[in-house]
């Protein structure tokens, strides 16, 4: 296989949910989109390496990356402007027609705003569950954490958003 | 409407267009292939040259100083 085919295959097997990951560090899609290129970059420089781990190995290769980089992003506090940026830009990417489609975007909103309150294991676990659609135990090697934290972490989030919409759809119960 | 599907309906609009994600992909291949680091190697018969000028240093180093007429 060619190098740009290799890295292809990463790519695509991947993408989602180091995207996800970082999502669910930041709170902004658009800083998790240049880190996640950011840590493509380092596989397409590193491919050799990659190229003779075990099967699961650039998996855990890929998210050592993504977490030292991430430590990296909060420590510049570029994650803190993102997803102040993130909530800036929310309202306006919403569009404006019928009712149908406000109240919709109105309830994305807020489980999205759901989601940045909570913890950030909790909002990491549940946005690489909800966003990369990956499994509690391909969580749990990415994070290196147990799968039982992982669903632990997953049951509190969920339990979590659902109390914040329960709230909203019934404001008077409060 | 379930919390699965609500949380469905969030994660489309955070995750990563496949437009997005062919942009990023295409910025990244077409970046310059990276040269690999050339790693100075030794001569092979260092150690020979190595051991030989420390046991003549060694020598050296140990032999009684003559003394002074």
């Amino acid at each position: 296989m060619d190098r740009e085919a290799e890295f292809r295959r990463l790519y695509e097997a991947h993408r989602q949910a180091v995207h996800a990951y970082f999502t669910g560090r930041t709170g902004d899609p658009h800083s998790a989109a240049d880190l996640m290129q950011e840590v493509f970059l380092r596989v397409w420089q590193h491919l050799g390496t990659l190229a003779d781990l075990p099967d699961d190995g650039p998996r855990a290769w890929i998210f050592t990356v993504a977490r030292n980089l991430s430590v990296d992003a909060h420590r510049h506090q570029q994650t803190r402007c993102g997803a102040q940026q993130a909530l800036a830009r929310e309202p306006a990417g919403l569009p404006q027609p019928a009712s149908a489609a406000v109240i919709a975007a109105e309830r994305v909103a807020v489980v999205g705003e759901a989601i940045r309150r909570l913890p950030e294991p909790q909002r990491v676990t549940l946005t690489m569950a909800a966003v990369g659609g990956m499994t509690s135990a391909e969580m749990a090697a990415a994070l290196g954490v147990p799968a039982g934290t992982v669903r632990y972490r997953l049951s509190l989030a969920r339990r979590a958003v659902a109390e914040v919409l329960h709230r909203y759809d019934d404001p008077a119960e409060e | 409407m379930s919390l699965d599907d609500d949380l469905a309906a969030w994660a489309a609009t955070v995750r990563l267009s496949d437009t997005e994600a062919a942009a990023i992909f295409q910025r990244i291949v077409g970046a310059p292939a990276p040269v690999p680091a050339v790693v100075p190697r030794l001569d092979p018969s260092w150690w020979r040259h190595f051991t030989a000028d420390f046991t003549a240093r060694m020598v050296a180093s140990t032999r009684p100083v003559r003394q002074a007429a």
